[in-house]
């Protein structure tokens, strides 16, 4: 849908997913030069914008982390052309430090910072609020309640960028990135932003000197915030019920108001600018209200800022109602229309209008069979934990596993037989691992795994290696290697060759980077289980710091390539639920691939999912498993 | 019959497994590396033949007993038995421990067609070792020697029994010998069954796989060319010396399953096979079935094997020896049971009770 966000038409309606909107934003808005991280739900804006960069005249990286890609887009706005960076609130975290400091710095050439929030977590370890960054470093924040929004947002976030000399962040959720509506296009400019020459005496200093310069642009932020179009009121001008919500909780409490009958007497102030807050237009309808309920995603944000405006004006005296006010609604999770609706309801005991309900026949109903978070058929992360899994029972020793975050994040999970004992962050899990590997000394005898990918390698792991070589750590560092970062959407990282913009480049190999930090690397193929269990045993008894690349091509990537094998179940061996396998290739491998049949009570193989690799041939203990042409692996 | 987190629950994490391989290679869930042998995924199997056949779930000893040597004359310092002879082959074997008399009996069980095939172990190194299934007489006389570390050759059992052999014989440990008498009487009627002649060891206890790497900071870089226990402590022959390991040492190394085994002379087997301790070159064997006395005979017969009348002084001897090891074995258990270990032998029957009446003041 590329074409949407660099068509010419102004004042076109187009049906715009919410990240195409804040894409086409930015190209409206004249940007060269854009970085990102991916992380859903934000991750198919850089690749959009990657896609067009030639049409476009923008350059767009993948950049290795969240930091390189906020510091490239400092670098970049230094020549004052327009930058923008996108990640998701995670990013948002391991970037702390640089958006700290640009804050003190300022910026030059626009530079828009839009962070994906997922409210409930759907594809996240938590559902971290980014405004809280904005209110600590001290920058403005837009929160778009619409697609249109999203655009226009960022597309002025540029201007207003400018005219501070500060970076801006927009904060999208989960529901405007993914969500559709229509967006009017506007004008695109002819040509992008050419970098201006930096002087002798141009800066860009982060240091506490400036901290009266970061005050003073909030300051101004605010004033500008007072009148911005993109807060607006609607409702009775004197309603002592007053909603004040901002992104999507505007469209669900007008939703709520319609539904329960009470547009002439609740009011609804919504808020597109969320940081810092317009004060006086805020207290301007506090004044009016007997009673606030703030509605907002994730952490009562507005609410305990709103509670900050009433204690510091005493006049002010209404009841203040949310997520932290009386609990209205629940403390964490993404909203809804019903959980604004409920929330309306229990507030003014209203009960909402009868409307028609569209009665579906009970044989036409579909029940939607419960699924597993598990890994894709013939996805090496199933190989993999399946290894490390039964070598740590093998081996006796209680092995703790550190894990991270990818893909095989589900190995937490059934999927990988719960096989973690710890789970954090992006690189999280080799820093722990070093650090339970240096207790030995105290007696502490438990081998330790630690896991990363190879696009979590890159991104988090390189200086905890070297810390844990440094420091010669008695754990197992395990890289899984499935050439891709997979979970986000295959984007490339820096060992797979290829840029955002389509361009080869020259991979980095991750076993040179291993061994240049002096460590002793282990390659091995996951598909070959027992082998490589054995070496995973073996390496589990030697001392210090080991260092095992386990390497397979992702199964959705490397089917994609190749024609796949068929493989089927002969019936006549298959043990079923006996004794010797009681369903071992369905219950235990786990493979979408491998199926049961209730009515023959027999194994077979779901040939519209399974990928061909083979691997449950060689672990069914009748072979009863056959792989088109035998059974090698790969 | 219970299943495999069962046999999970009363045996592997009690550490009391014999490791003799019983119920390795038909099932998926059991796995065996070295000398650890676990339940590497949750079994959801009720009724399983690993529980079934394991030498450390609850068995009737003397039931088994009776029905597999009933016409065998009881004793109960070292089992029902035939005839005891002192034993050794008629010409040299390579590697052999001793006599060389289970080499030979191999041997001539093959040569005279008494089985298609043998199941025996065997080692590369002199040191680790693995199982072997052959029908090749060659193969068989490589692999003379005794292992010392614990090995679950039983695990051969079922290719013998997939491929529908009529007839093999085993070689194996006391407990080998116990699984192997209840892989037979707990056989499934839909499975085929391998008549099995049984060639049982003496066996004091095995050793954990450590041991080689103790062995390796010993013998650094040496090529470990034999290791016995004659009287005076643990021989290690190399390529470069015979040395002596302490012998308190190597104990440290016994296998904590082999503390709960009441049988030093393979009381199951058709003819057990042991040293001789107080003559080198020379081995102990026990005859307790038709079918050993059957093949015994015919090694004599073809003149692979000198026998003489066994000594009384040195069947006493092997008596006693025997009775401690029971001794040793149920104090263990007593103390085991006691502290909650769910018990997998009836103490209470009067053999055992006999045992510790004969021993007391003996064993502490």
């Amino acid at each position: 849908m590329e074409w949407m966000i660099t068509a010419n038409e102004p004042n076109k309606t187009y049906l715009m997913q919410g990240n195409e909107a804040i894409a086409r934003g930015a190209i409206e808005a004249g940007v060269s030069f854009a970085a990102a991280y991916p992380g859903s739900p934000s991750s198919e804006i850089l690749t959009m914008l990657g896609n067009v960069s030639e049409e476009a005249g923008l350059y767009a990286e993948w950049s290795t982390n969240e930091s390189c890609s906020l510091g490239a887009c400092l670098g970049a706005s230094f020549a004052k052309v327009r930058s923008l960076c996108i990640m998701k609130q995670n990013g948002l975290l391991v970037v702390g430090d640089v958006l700290h400091s640009a804050s003190l710095s300022g910026v030059k050439g626009g530079l828009v910072l839009v962070v994906g929030d997922d409210p409930s977590a759907h594809s996240s370890t938590n559902e971290f609020d980014s405004r809280h960054q904005a209110r600590s470093a001290a920058l403005p924040m837009l929160e778009p309640a619409t697609m249109q929004e999203a655009k226009d947002m960022v597309k002025w976030g540029f201007d207003l960028s400018e005219q501070l000399q500060q970076l801006v962040m927009v904060r999208s959720v989960t529901r405007i990135s993914h969500g559709r509506s229509n967006v009017k296009l506007g004008e695109i400019p002819e040509e992008s932003i050419k970098p201006t020459p930096i002087g002798e005496w141009d800066r860009m200093v982060a240091i506490n000197w400036f901290k009266a310069a970061q005050l003073n642009k909030l300051d101004q932020a605010r004033e500008i915030f007072e009148n911005s179009p993109f807060n607006w009121y609607v409702g009775p001008v004197d309603a002592e019920l007053l909603i004040i919500t901002c992104g999507t909780g505007w469209f669900y409490s007008q939703e709520a108001v319609e539904a329960l009958d009470l547009k002439e007497s609740v009011g609804i102030l919504k808020l597109g600018c969320t940081w810092p807050l317009p004060e006086k237009l805020i207290t301007k309808h506090l004044e009016k209200a007997k009673r606030v309920l703030v509605v907002e995603e994730v952490d009562p944000f507005l609410e305990q800022n709103i509670a900050q405006i009433i204690a510091y004006n005493p006049h002010l005296n209404l009841e203040l109602l949310g997520r932290q006010g009386q609990g209205i609604i629940s403390r964490s999770g993404e909203l809804n229309p019903d959980i604004v609706r409920n929330a309306l309801i229990n507030i003014t005991n209203k009960l909402p209008v009868e409307i028609e309900k569209v009665e579906i026949p009970a044989d036409e109903m579909v029940v939607l069979p419960a699924r597993d978070l598990t890994f894709c058929a013939g996805c090496p992360h199933r190989a993999s934990f399946f290894i490390l899994k039964q070598t740590l029972r093998i081996h006796e020793g209680q092995g703790v596993v550190m894990g991270d975050i990818g893909c095989y994040t589900m190995g937490g999970q059934r999927a990988g037989h719960y096989l973690y004992n710890y789970l954090g962050c992006m690189g999280a899990g080799i820093s722990a691992g070093e650090g339970l590997g240096q207790l030995e000394r105290f007696g502490f005898d438990q081998p330790v795994i630690a896991l990363a990918g190879d696009s979590t390698f890159f991104h988090s792991c390189i200086p905890a290696l070297i810390n844990a070589k440094y420091h010669d750590s008695n754990m197992l560092f395990v890289i899984l290697d499935n050439s891709a970062t997979a979970m986000t959407g295959f984007q490339p990282h820096p060992g797979i060759g290829l840029t955002a913009m389509g361009k080869t480049t020259e991979p980095i190999s991750i076993k040179n980077i291993v061994e240049s930090i002096g460590c002793h690397v282990t390659v091995a193929n996951p598909f070959e289980i027992e082998e490589t269990t054995e070496t995973v045993y073996s390496l589990l008894k030697k001392p210090g710091l080991k260092v095992l690349i386990l390497e397979q091509e992702c199964a959705t990537l490397a089917v994609r390539k190749s024609e796949k094998r068929k493989v089927w179940v002969d019936p006549d061996l298959c043990r079923g639920d006996d004794c010797g396998c009681g369903r071992f290739c369905s219950r235990v491998w786990g493979c979408p691939g491998n199926i049961w049949d209730d009515e023959t009570g027999k194994a077979v193989i779901d040939e519209v999912v399974c990928v061909g690799c083979g691997v449950c041939a060689t672990l069914c203990p009748a072979g009863a498993i056959k792989v088109e042409g035998g059974e090698a692996i790969g | 019959m219970p299943g495999g987190m069962d046999l999970k629950g009363d045996v592997l994490n009690n550490s009391i497994c014999a490791l003799c391989g019983a119920c390795l290679d038909w099932c998926p869930y059991i796995k065996n590396l070295e000398d650890h042998l676990v339940l590497r995924f949750d079994c959801n199997v009720e009724h399983g033949r690993c529980y079934s056949v394991c030498p450390r779930t609850f068995t009737d000893w003397q039931m088994i007993s009776e029905h597999y040597l009933p016409d065998t004359p009881k004793n109960l310092e070292i089992g029902p038995y035939i005839n005891v002879y002192q034993v050794k082959a008629n010409r040299e074997v390579d590697g052999k421990q001793d006599g060389g008399t289970v080499t030979t009996l191999l041997k001539t069980a093959l040569e005279a067609e008494f089985v298609e095939k043998v199941l025996l172990t065997s080692s590369d190194d002199h040191v680790v070792p693995q199982a072997i299934l052959t029908a090749d007489v060659n193969e068989v006389e490589k692999a003379a020697g005794s292992r010392f570390l614990s090995s679950p050759g039983l695990r051969k059992v079922i290719d013998a029994q997939l491929s529908g052999l009529e007839k093999m014989a085993v070689v194996g440990r006391p407990c080998q010998v116990q699984a192997l008498r209840k892989l037979d009487y707990n056989n499934r009627p839909e499975n085929h069954k391998v008549d099995v002649l049984s060639i049982g060891l003496f066996c004091m206890w095995s050793l954990k796989w450590d041991f080689k790497d103790y062995l390796e900071t010993q013998f650094p870089n040496e090529e470990i060319l034999r290791l016995a226990i004659p009287p005076n402590g643990f021989e290690v022959v190399t390529d470069q010396q015979v040395g002596n390991l302490p012998f308190e040492k190597v104990k440290e190394y016994i296998s904590s399953g082999c503390h709960y085994c009441l049988d030093m002379t393979s009381e199951l087997a058709d003819i057990s096979v042991g040293a001789l301790e107080t003559t080198p070159g020379w081995n102990t064997v026990i005859i307790r079935s038709q079918k050993g006395q059957e093949l015994f005979d015919k090694a004599v017969e073809l003149n692979y094997l000198v026998k003489k009348g066994y000594p009384e002084a040195e069947l006493d001897r092997l008596k006693q020896a025997s009775l401690v090891k029971k001794a040793r074995a149920i104090k263990v258990m007593e103390e085991a049971f006691a502290n909650g270990m769910k018990p997998f032998v009836d103490l209470a029957q009067p053999d055992y009770v006999q045992v510790m009446k004969l021993t007391e003041g003996v064993v502490k």
